[in-house]
């Protein structure tokens, strides 16, 4: 089923409203600029493909992150599928991660690539639940993204979080 | 530095400007893949019904031929009538079970192993649900083909028709196993590898809280 006129306005509003989880979820699970380009593409497929189900019940944030997030858990694995399915589609390069802002201090995107080395360093599953920390989702939020409870969420990120310190701890070392 | 700190080093970083693309060009790029990926799917599973079907009437047409004494060739019909019945029927249970991308993260997780677990037992049983009828169909036309028989042909080149339908079978008998044993390497390769990484990102997800 095609998107109607006005999921398609959503979708374009989307883009420009919440880039960044496309942005930070393709950066986190990528490992390179060629496989975040594509996994930016699939992401953004996905959502497409999934809108005419979205019924405005999930705040568009929490719904974006599920389908973000469920593409970017089984990406790897589709990738070999997928290629033999589909031909390679036109360049959609509409959320370059490499452009870096001046505006961005050295060290700020320094300290920035090395948080990112660390959620890369992450499990899949705790690599999830720490960006839906960072992006400051409430409890409730990234339960209706990952389908645990409150309380197995807050554990799940006590756990996460010390992982993510000790992952940091050299960069922690440096700067204290 | 502390978690507050990550907090506000991940907030405040900046999300590239002006790199959106033409929403027209995004909107014809998602319809084609998307209209593609459908046809692919809908084209496979008429693919599938078809071949049955095509079978199912070429047998039809030997049993009409064969006149009341082709009778045998209705059994070899439904075997072939059920491998695709049961070929409909997968497609629809998998259509109806699957799950979006935007299901939660663990739902999403267990519906695609629960596919998989399906499909592992499908591969691993082939040689019951597909491969036994589909042989069963084969043997039943040919032996009621060679019964039917005028008795002179039979007499007269006894030999040359045995090794005529000896030879069938065999090639038959291989092409089924080798059948079986693509099945086989499909799940090995492709169906437990995938599982088993499925598996480890569910346990990963449940045991971490």
């Amino acid at each position: 089923m095609s998107p109607s006129p006005a999921q398609e306005s959503l979708f374009q509003a989307w883009l420009e409203e919440h880039r960044g989880i496309f942005v930070k979820v393709s950066r986190s699970y990528a490992h390179s600029e060629t496989e975040t380009g594509e996994l930016q593409q699939e992401m953004l497929f996905q959502l497409w493909i999934s809108l005419p189900r979205y019924a405005g019940q999930a705040k568009p944030s929490t719904w974006i992150y599920r389908v973000c997030l469920n593409t970017a858990l089984t990406w790897r694995r589709g990738t070999q599928r997928r290629e033999r399915r589909i031909e390679p589609e036109a360049d959609i390069s509409l959320l370059a991660a490499d452009a870096a802002n001046p505006a961005e201090s050295a060290g700020h995107r320094d300290l920035l690539d090395q948080l990112y080395a660390a959620l890369q360093a992450m499990p899949l599953s705790e690599r999830a639940l720490v960006l839906l920390m960072l992006d400051g989702l409430a409890y409730r939020e990234m339960a209706e993204v990952t389908g645990l409870t409150e309380n197995h969420v807050g554990v799940a990120l006590t756990r996460a979080r010390k992982h993510l310190a000790l992952l940091l701890k050299g960069v922690t070392d440096e700067l204290e | 530095m502390n978690w507050s700190d990550y907090e506000a080093i991940w907030k405040r970083q900046e999300m590239p400007v002006g790199a959106c693309a033409d929403p027209a060009t995004l909107k014809e790029t998602f319809e084609a893949k998307r209209r593609k990926l459908a046809a692919t799917l809908f084209g496979r599973d008429l693919m599938e019904a078809a071949a049955g079907v095509a079978v199912a009437g070429a047998f039809a047409f030997m049993w009409w031929k064969q006149g009341k004494a082709g009778w045998p060739i209705s059994l070899a019909i439904a075997c072939i009538l059920w491998v695709t019945g049961f070929f409909i029927k997968e497609r629809i249970r998998t259509h109806r079970n699957q799950l979006g991308s935007d299901a939660p993260l663990l739902a999403k997780l267990e519906a695609e192993i629960a596919e998989l677990r399906h499909q592992r037992r499908l591969l691993f049983n082939v040689g019951t649900w597909y491969l036994a009828p589909c042989l069963a169909a084969i043997l039943i036309v040919l032996a009621t083909i060679l019964l039917n028989a005028p008795a002179g042909v039979l007499a007269g080149h006894r030999s040359l028709i045995v090794g005529f339908f000896g030879g069938y079978i065999a090639l038959v008998g291989l092409f089924f196993w080798f059948v079986w044993s693509l099945n086989r390497r499909a799940v090995r390769k492709q169906i437990e590898p995938r599982l088993e990484e499925l598996e480890r990102l569910q346990q990963s997800l449940i045991s971490s809280s």
